[in-house]
């Protein structure tokens, strides 16, 4: 690219503009690892709390199940740092679809402290705002199957309103395989596809 | 009457950078070299002058022992680079 003005026309200037913007379009695949992560763990927790409850007599137990969570953060957070260390921009729509992560654990976070307050029946409340992030997500990286798993998210937040304690987390578990593992995966193909 | 054309931004490198710079929070001296295709001294030599007239900021670190260069775009740059767009729309009306 030259660095001469004299012969740049409105519509030359405009026109590179438009093609600038369109260079730094993010890379939708980044964000698939996250999910496929969270995915699985709590797809695992939610079947296991209901396997427990339901087979077995150690219930008292399942509970411990969700300090997996606690490793993942690590995780995510060691990764989060690595990909900031190697990615060479930092977009307005990374910083925004950060933000909108953040805001759902924040909002999340006393269901899961908390839950024994409203019997357990946590799946009705966490999974409206996960179904928010990640719908919001699906608009922020223009990717249609993160719609459908937000919108997976919403319905499943709904039906467990409608069933026992023991229930919603086989709800939450197939919620989860639907809302986060497909379009994980569907965007890793993506970003392979891409590479 | 129309608008003259800012002409610290009306040249193609410094516009594309400007312009990549407009959509990220901040971009590395490596992405903006390899997104607009120019020299590495070219590329110094535009972002010296925009960084001259408070456009841009540009921050040198080290990622680990590798010297690192980061750019973000101020609000005078914002500004400046709003205003270029509105004349380029006048310009094109005409």
């Amino acid at each position: 690219m030259e660095t001469k003005n004299d012969n740049l026309s409105p519509q030359q200037s405009l026109d590179l503009i438009a093609s600038m913007i369109n260079q730094a379009k993010g890379n939708v695949g980044r964000s698939s690892f996250y999910f496929l992560l969270w995915g699985w763990l709590i797809a695992f927790c939610n079947f296991g709390m209901y396997i427990v409850l339901t087979f077995t007599d150690y219930g008292e137990y399942a509970p411990s199940v969700w300090l997996l969570c606690i490793p993942a953060w690590a995780i995510s957070a060691m990764y989060g740092r690595r990909e900031s260390k190697t990615k060479m921009v930092q977009t307005h729509l990374d910083r925004i679809s950060m933000w909108v992560w953040i805001c759902m654990a924040i909002v999340i976070t006393p269901a899961w402290v908390f839950g024994g307050k409203i019997n357990w029946m946590m799946n009705a409340i966490i999974l409206m705002p996960v179904g928010a992030a990640t719908f919001l997500s699906g608009i922020i990286v223009r990717f249609n199957p993160l719609l459908a798993g937000g919108v997976v998210f919403w319905i499943s937040g709904i039906a467990c309103y409608f069933v026992n304690s023991t229930d919603q987390y086989l709800i939450g578990g197939i919620a989860m395989i639907f809302g986060y593992l497909v379009p994980g995966y569907m965007l890793r193909n993506q970003k392979e596809n891409h590479a | 009457m129309l608008r003259e054309l800012d002409p610290l931004l009306h040249s193609q490198l410094r516009l594309g950078i400007m312009s990549l710079l407009m959509n990220a929070e901040s971009a590395e001296f490596t992405y903006l070299k390899e997104k607009t295709n120019a020299t590495a001294g070219n590329v110094s030599v535009q972002l010296d002058k925009l960084s001259e007239a408070g456009y841009i900021i540009v921050e040198k670190s080290f990622n680990g022992k590798k010297p690192l260069t980061t750019c973000r775009i101020t609000k005078k740059g914002i500004k400046a680079f709003e205003e270029y767009v509105n004349s380029l729309k006048d310009y094109i009306k005409k």
